[in-house]
């Protein structure tokens, strides 16, 4: 009685089910959070109210569970949720469904045989809420949005490592605003920042969803093409060029006209790391800037 | 190192759990086939004594071979309790990410890689445990529950246990074996550290499973 109790007053799920996967108990947590009640559910097989849990790696635990008494886990890293319920997290809706880490054992009868098995969720939303922040603000840059210097060096040398496996190649873009000094003294640092985040956004809408971009430092930037040769990256580098020196930016009652200075270079096997391939995209960066600006420059 | 195993148990005990260990072991290999479509290969276990506090020498010794090693671990609780210790050859963790073949794979997210490496350990480890170790359970008439596992992927091999990982002042029984999976060939060590408390009741326990056959 005590324990029926505690079976619905507590603050987890709790689902009982048998051999045929059929619902054997569904606690107060559970008629909650997915809507069911225990009367619509008793009785009815699991998968028959959520298809999506008739997968391989579930059936295997149910299996081991049954076959020999194990313990399964579900985490919320590898496996999100398991049951597809709405989160009631007050911390806004990173998630489209409540996060969940479950675990599933054994339930024997008197004579010792395994006859169910119980599922325990946990809601674990606002944690991972958190953790998706912190992993965030690890890569990404606070004005523009865009990855931080940080990410790029450590994209880099997997990118590096990649390419020396499988002798496959990528290309590095490296550009800088022209003069963007100016624009800080004349318009002032917020127009600055708008200026920032104009190129940012602009570059992000061009390039594919297998590159990255990145911030490297307070006006120049880094753009990684993965399986790009040289020749194709230099195109997309002027397309980067044109498009930014087209813009009419309007700031406040001022319309400011920029331009971006580019370098070039492509993974060669000769590179030691991937400080090398940046070092060379600097380089090429460089040439661009004492030749003229608002121009792209190669460097194989 | 190692104590002298009649100290703690009888030549004979040591025999019937040596007995029991390569029943238990049999049957869980050829379960886990079930689960995880291949074939676990489990060999012979092998049973020592060893000092609570030379474990973490013990363990280095028995690992010698590789520089990284991935380990999971878990604790079992029943009447038969203590810690259980997989510990995989570098590689491992890639090699059983094939052999699983979950669906949610295609969905991760980018930088996603060591995630799925290490929940695949805790899958597998938690699946090669609660068989070896629930069987084990079984063959002696009791019941076991487990933590959630806990991994430590790809670590120095010197560094990944620590010396005061355990209590001191206990005598561990080993049980060891070698694994290695016929498909991918992951290979590791399984080690239960058995806790001294459970001593008592194991001679009781060894002793009704000598009695069904008198």
């Amino acid at each position: 009685m005590i324990l029926d109790q505690i079976f619905d007053a507590i603050n987890t799920g709790i689902l009982i089910i048998d051999t045929e996967f059929r619902v054997i108990k569904w606690n107060r947590w559970m008629e909650i959070h997915s809507g069911l009640s225990e009367d619509d559910i008793k009785g009815v097989n699991i998968f028959d109210k959520y298809p999506d849990l008739d997968n391989t790696k579930f059936r295997r635990s149910c299996k081991s569970v049954f076959s020999f008494g194990n313990f399964s886990f579900f985490s919320q890293k590898l496996h999100r949720y398991l049951l597809p319920f709405t989160s009631k997290s007050l911390l806004g809706n990173q998630f489209e469904f409540m996060q969940q880490s479950c675990s599933m054992g054994p339930l024997r009868d008197e004579n010792n045989e395994i006859k169910y098995l119980f599922i325990n969720i946990e809601d674990v939303t606002d944690v991972a809420t958190y953790e998706h922040k912190l992993l965030e603000m690890n890569i990404k840059d606070g004005l523009t949005g865009i990855y931080n210097r940080r990410f790029l060096e450590t994209k880099l040398e997997e990118e590096y490592k990649r390419c020396k496996r499988y002798k496959s190649t990528f290309s590095l873009i490296m550009f800088d605003l022209d003069h963007f000094k100016n624009v800080n003294d004349t318009y002032g640092h917020p127009c600055g920042d708008f200026i920032l985040k104009m190129v940012s956004s602009r570059i992000s809408a061009a390039i594919r969803n297998v590159d990255f971009l990145f911030r490297y430092g307070g006006e120049e930037f880094c753009c990684l093409l993965p399986e790009t040769k040289l020749d194709a990256a230099v195109l997309v580098a002027d397309r980067f060029r044109a498009d930014i020196e087209s813009q009419n930016n309007v700031f406040e009652e001022h319309v400011l006209n920029v331009t971006i200075s580019i370098g070039v270079t492509e993974f060669i096997a000769e590179c030691e790391s991937g400080v090398d391939i940046l070092k060379k995209a600097d380089e090429a960066l460089y040439t661009a800037k004492k030749t003229g600006r608002n121009r792209v420059i190669s460097l194989r | 190192m190692s104590e002298q195993a009649t100290d703690i148990l009888s030549s004979d005990e040591v025999d019937t759990l040596q007995e029991i260990m390569n029943i238990a072991f049999g049957q869980s290999a050829s379960d886990l086939s079930e689960v995880i479509d291949t074939h676990v290969v489990l060999s012979i276990p092998f049973i020592e004594f060893v000092k609570v506090t030379e474990l973490h020498t013990y363990i280095q010794q028995h690992v010698k071979e590789y520089s990284k090693i991935s380990i999971v671990e878990q604790k079992y609780w029943g009447k038969f309790k203590g810690d259980a210790l997989l510990i995989f050859a570098s590689g491992a963790g890639r090699e059983l990410i094939l052999l699983l073949k979950n669906d949610e794979q295609g969905s991760l997210e980018a930088g996603s890689a060591e995630i799925l490496e290490s929940e695949t350990l805790l899958e597998v480890g938690n699946i090669l445990i609660g068989a070896c170790v629930g069987k084990l359970a079984e063959l002696l008439n009791d019941i076991v529950t487990y933590t959630p596992p806990m991994v430590l992927v790809e670590e120095d091999a010197r560094n990944a246990v620590p010396a005061n990982k355990f209590d001191p002042d206990q005598t561990a029984i080993i049980l060891k074996t070698d694994f290695n999976f016929e498909q991918g060939g992951a290979t590791g060590f399984l080690f239960l550290v058995t806790k001294n408390e459970s001593v008592v009741w194991l001679k009781k326990a060894l002793q009704l499973f000598l009695e069904q056959y008198e």
